[in-house]
């Protein structure tokens, strides 16, 4: 009988943390289909008839189109890439024994600790001896690197819950390490490596720094660069920019709320088992 | 030994497959760790080395550089705030919503959302809220009959670097609730129909048992936190660029600006030494306070 009212009270308190906390995107995504004169006049007016236009005038006069093509690109290819190298490393994490086993985990985990924001200068200076300057190329190589140990460390908690025996048996009978790895543990870890592909694609796609250092062709801009370039060029011009945030914001938006409890339970395996 | 051979042979083979990763970690991290070493004792021209300066560029940072202080206090500040408030907002609405019995998904879908969105799109939105005349904070203020119209958080020294923090906590307050909601729910029942038996109230039944068995999600999340605060540069970048006049300097913000803006790379480098330094002291720090406490817990 105590109890009812403060359940009440509570779900209330949560219901209006709610509303707080989607604002700001639930106004960015109506500002990006609203006439730009009425973000002034009438900012609290449902965004009615939708301005559809400006969101094709993002795609087209802030070159966002081409943006979207690279940033897909430069995220395409590093999710590939983690894979192929985190499902290899964890694999070996998971087969190795004791001694070589922690020493490498200690290696591989590494990047945790140090970030490569406090290399970002070396990392210029090497890329552009490489020639990966202005080069998609590099900025996905950028992201694998910020990337690769969180998703070897996730796959690693996945293939350790894989019996040891159902490997060994299949060893025994023959079956060699990387027919066992895509034959029957990447299999099992399944929602393990879905979850790690989508991480991977979200920072990757909303990376910053990196394609701010290593990109300065605007024809090589990502969304994320394109988008900042929108708030000084396009200025006065709020319905443009708020379509061009709003442009930028959904895919990882709507990846996620398909995906989310992939997303959060890879996130959460990744923080709490240390 | 035959058998010793092969199983020798065995792990070398198994170590085959760490060996791009490796090889990534050799070339993206380690090297540039050592060269970062080099740049960072030596003067530079473009990108350049060209004369050995030892330690003076360390000594510079440290002793004369009055942006730098203002960037590491900035730093030190933004960090600190970050970890009580993450933690805090993010066990407070964790266990708001272990407590409600539907629409779990939803309330942890709408505080987890803001985390997938990029720093980039954040800071523009929170730039446009806190804009003066039509941003929330102006229009919704003089709603309720304050002058607040003119008012600009982002663009006042004493307010900045506040208004990003509320960004900030917006942004990333679902990732620790998501976490401890996920603790919480493995709780075991029995503890707290105990406590309910022995008459402990709802703040007593948390500070006796939910606090200190999260105990090790509050150390792995204060360490998370801590690492990823320290080295804050997209959302400040984007919101205020370390202004107005180096209010909101963070470290990386004054590293990007020294390298890239005014070329000097050997010192820059000596800065981004000293922020490592700083977050590897911190967390070692850390850890060993929160193993001391944790042995306490547990004798």
């Amino acid at each position: 009988m105590i109890r009812l009212p403060r359940l009440r009270w509570s779900a209330v308190l949560l219901g209006v943390l709610a509303v707080v906390w989607l604002y700001p995107v639930a106004w960015t995504l109506a500002n990006a289909i609203r006439p730009g004169a009425d973000i002034y006049r009438a900012p609290w007016d449902l965004p009615w008839p939708p301005a559809i236009g400006n969101i094709g005038e993002a795609w087209n006069r802030g070159q966002l189109g081409a943006a979207l093509a690279n940033s897909v690109y430069v995220t395409a290819m590093t999710v590939a890439v983690i894979l192929v190298v985190s499902v290899s490393g964890a694999y070996s994490l998971t087969r190795l024994r004791p001694p070589l086993r922690a020493v490498f985990f200690m290696v591989v985990l590494a990047p945790l600790i140090i970030p490569t924001d406090v290399l970002i200068v070396p990392i210029f200076s090497m890329f552009r001896a490489l020639g990966l300057i202005n080069s998609l190329p590099g900025v996905a190589l950028f992201n694998v690197m910020a990337n690769v140990s969180f998703a070897t460390l996730i796959l690693t908690g996945y293939f350790r819950t894989i019996p040891r025996d159902v490997i060994d048996a299949a060893r025994v009978d023959g079956a060699g390490r990387i027919e066992v790895l895509l034959g029957i543990m990447v299999p099992l870890a399944r929602p393990g490596i879905v979850a790690v592909a989508v991480l991977v694609a979200v920072f990757t796609w909303n990376d910053f720094s990196g394609s701010l250092v290593l990109i300065q062709k605007p024809d090589a801009f990502t969304v994320q660069l394109a988008l900042t370039r929108f708030s000084t060029l396009y200025a006065t011009d709020q319905g443009l920019t708020f379509a061009g945030m709003a442009i930028a914001i959904l895919p990882p938006l709507l990846l996620f709320l398909v995906l989310q409890r992939s997303f959060i339970r890879g996130l959460a395996a990744g923080a709490i088992r240390r | 030994m035959a058998f010793l051979g092969r199983s020798n042979r065995e792990s070398a083979t198994d170590l085959l497959f760490l060996l791009p990763i490796l090889v990534i970690l050799a070339g993206f991290l380690f090297y540039p760790l050592v060269y970062g070493i080099v740049l960072s004792v030596h003067d530079t021209k473009g990108l350049d080395l060209t004369s050995f300066v030892g330690l003076d560029h360390y000594a510079r940072a440290i002793l004369g550089d009055a942006v730098f202080h203002r960037a590491l206090v900035n730093t030190f500040l933004f960090t600190g705030a970050a970890v009580v408030l993450l933690t805090g907002v993010g066990l407070f609405l964790a266990v708001l919503v272990a407590d409600v019995k539907r629409g779990r998904t939803f309330f942890r879908i709408v505080f987890f959302a803001p985390f997938v969105l990029a720093s980039v799109a954040v800071g523009e939105v929170w730039k446009f809220l806190y804009a003066p005349y039509f941003g929330i904070v102006a229009s919704v203020g003089s709603a309720l009959g304050f002058h607040t119209l003119t008012i600009a958080p982002l663009a006042d020294t004493s307010t900045a670097l506040w208004a990003i923090m509320v960004a900030f906590l917006w942004r990333f307050a679902g990732f620790n609730m998501v976490v401890y909601l996920a603790a919480i729910q493995g709780l075991p029942r029995e503890y707290y129909e105990y406590a309910v038996l022995e008459g402990a109230g709802r703040f007593e039944q948390f500070r006796r048992i939910t606090w200190p068995l999260l105990w090790p999600h509050t150390f792995t999340l204060v360490l998370l936190t801590t690492l990823g605060t320290l080295r804050i540069f997209d959302m400040v970048w984007v919101m205020t660029a370390g202004g107005p006049s180096h209010a909101t300097e963070t470290v990386a913000t004054d590293v990007y600006v020294t390298a890239f803006r005014f070329l000097q790379v050997g010192y820059a480098q000596a800065m981004a030494m000293i922020l490592l330094f700083l977050i590897l002291l911190l967390a070692l720090v850390e850890y060993r306070f929160f193993e001391r406490r944790a042995e306490m817990v547990s004798s």
